[in-house]
């Protein structure tokens, strides 16, 4: 298996801070990955490296078997970044004309309207587009160089759910074609329905990385929630045999542990009165908010 | 990519709503203003008064244009994000400031086109082929240095700030440089800076040629050597800044 993308030993520091931190990561060819992260942990700066528009620290990225940055592999790349303003002055057919303008091999108009959904709005001013709409102008100009690589910072923001429905489904057809995708978000949701491949990013350095079956798996607790007759204090539930945390939201009572049956069956026999009970397996969400606390 | 890129800027500096009018219609109302006012037929500085004040109204319009939809148009593009994004592409920097300059010089020559025609169509002056293709020559290269001084504006980060900045060295180049009043009717110690300022030897060339005779040596001087201190400035602080 080859890979699109190779980061090694990568820092960014500003000043003092360390927005990269000795990152390690590689993400397949013909693969989604997504690179997930609460907002600040340092996704759209590594995006940026791997871009070349931002200059490493320490380290190596290489991209499509180059070192980033270089010329050559903007031609085959397509970028999607956060606040891009449209051009002014110009219809979404002539932004998506002057974009193909710049590639050895773009993709047809047509076929970059099809993708984008914007065939009704081709003649339209850029700048007359509703916020949803040019974040699929700004993805369409991302395409129009039928790149191989496709890397989109946070590509959903501003989008309604069915258009985000609508664009996973685009994003598929164009991994299935042998692209590949690397994506940033800080929806986890997301992260698990479309990425074959997630790395957790936490302030600054790759908390966990593999796909969502097995993110899932390395954070073993399961959760239990149940309702009871009685006041229970913090107390008495940490008590409980291998609880490691607990909530509460309203009268439901959530508890996490490794091990669930036994817990069940303390619970029965406490004599607390509990009813509604149930058991859940873990959540990526759960899985995420575990891993990237513990940095 | 040149091409493409040329026609996407032209049509961007034509439809916008400020070239328009700062540019086209401000230029003409003034000079019609001005011309009826003072009479076309008035002679001053070896010329008609309406044959004078339309190089300076000439020179008024390209140097708005020069400054305003080059310059702050560049602030406004890095700061939305443009710039960046242009990057992301295999359009080269080089491409991508030519094709402006193309762009610009073809609107710029556009722009004296219609001015100078709408002038003659009222007026009808007496003015030989040669005269008006000299004047208009000059008016064209000429305003090469307000595109240097444009992309001065161009690398401010405050992208508001540019067009107030902006504003202000349109209007102060024009009143300064003689183009609204003759520069001997103003107070000695403006005419004492005009005389200095390329908007003045911009329109003082084209005076000139009116008049029969040619720009002198400091119209020439002042203009290359403004012109490249500009470009110097702007090619400075570019790279300091690419440096951090």
């Amino acid at each position: 298996m080859t890979y699109a993308i190779e980061c090694t030993g990568l820092s960014k520091q500003f000043g003092s801070f360390h927005a990269v931190n000795d990152i390690n990561l590689r993400f397949k060819q013909g693969q989604i990955s997504a690179l997930l992260g609460p907002n600040g942990a340092g996704k759209t700066t590594t995006i940026s490296m791997i871009l070349g528009l931002q200059k490493p620290t320490s380290g190596s990225i290489n991209v499509l078997g180059m070192p980033a940055g270089t010329k050559e592999i903007r031609q085959r790349i397509g970028a999607l970044m956060q606040d891009v303003k449209a051009a002014d002055g110009l219809t979404v057919k002539e932004v998506l004309e002057l974009f193909r303008s710049y590639y050895r091999n773009p993709l047809s108009l047509a076929r970059l309207l099809d993708l984008s959904g914007l065939q009704q709005e081709a003649k339209r001013r850029a700048s007359a587009l509703s916020g949803g709409q040019r974040r699929r102008l700004a993805f369409a100009q991302s395409l129009a160089g039928n790149p191989e690589l496709i890397l989109l910072d946070e590509p959903t923001v501003g989008m309604d759910i069915e258009a985000r429905g609508r664009f996973w489904d685009t994003i598929r057809t164009l991994a299935a074609d042998g692209r590949t995708v690397v994506l940033t978000t800080h929806d986890l949701t997301e992260a698990d329905g479309v990425a074959d491949h997630i790395a957790i990013i936490a302030a600054g350095r790759v908390a966990a990385e593999g796909t969502p079956a097995q993110l899932k798996a390395q954070s073993a607790l399961r959760s239990i929630s149940f309702r009871s007759g009685c006041d229970l204090s913090d107390a008495q539930l940490m008590q409980l045999p291998g609880v490691v945390k607990f909530e509460r939201h309203a009268d439901h009572i959530h508890l996490y542990a490794e091990n669930t049956d036994i817990l069940v069956g303390a619970l029965l026999q406490s004599g607390w009165g509990i009813y509604d009970l149930e058991i859940q397996s873990a959540k990526l969400e759960e899985a995420f908010r575990i891993l990237t606390n513990q940095q | 990519m040149l091409l493409a890129q040329t026609k996407a800027e032209s049509l961007r500096i034509i439809r916008s709503p400020f070239f328009m009018l700062f540019s086209i219609l401000m230029p003409l109302a003034f000079y019609f203003l001005f011309a009826s006012l003072n009479g076309a037929d008035k002679s001053i500085a070896s010329t008609t008064y309406g044959s004078y004040s339309l190089m300076s109204m000439t020179a008024f319009s390209l140097i708005g244009t020069a400054v305003s939809q080059f310059g702050i148009r560049l602030a406004y593009e890095r700061r939305d994000g443009w710039v960046r994004l242009l990057r992301l592409t295999p359009l080269t920097p080089a491409v991508w400031i030519g094709s402006k300059l193309i762009a610009h010089m073809g609107i710029h020559l556009l722009t004296i086109i219609v001015i100078f025609s709408a002038a003659q169509l009222t007026y009808s002056f007496d003015l030989t082929l040669a005269q008006w293709v000299s004047c208009g020559l000059w008016l064209w290269l000429g305003s090469l240095p307000f595109l240097a001084l444009g992309s001065i504006l161009g690398t401010m980060k405050n992208a508001d700030a540019a067009i107030a900045i902006g504003n202000m060295l349109h209007m102060g180049l024009a009143i300064l440089g003689g183009l609204w009043m003759p520069l001997r009717t103003l107070p000695h110690w403006m005419q004492s800076i005009g005389e200095w300022l390329p908007s003045y030897r911009f329109a003082h060339g084209a005076w000139n040629m009116l008049a029969g005779s040619a720009p002198v040596l400091l119209d020439w001087l002042i203009l290359v050597v403004s012109g490249i201190l500009f470009m110097v400035l702007s090619g400075y602080i570019l790279n300091r800044r690419e440096a951090m």
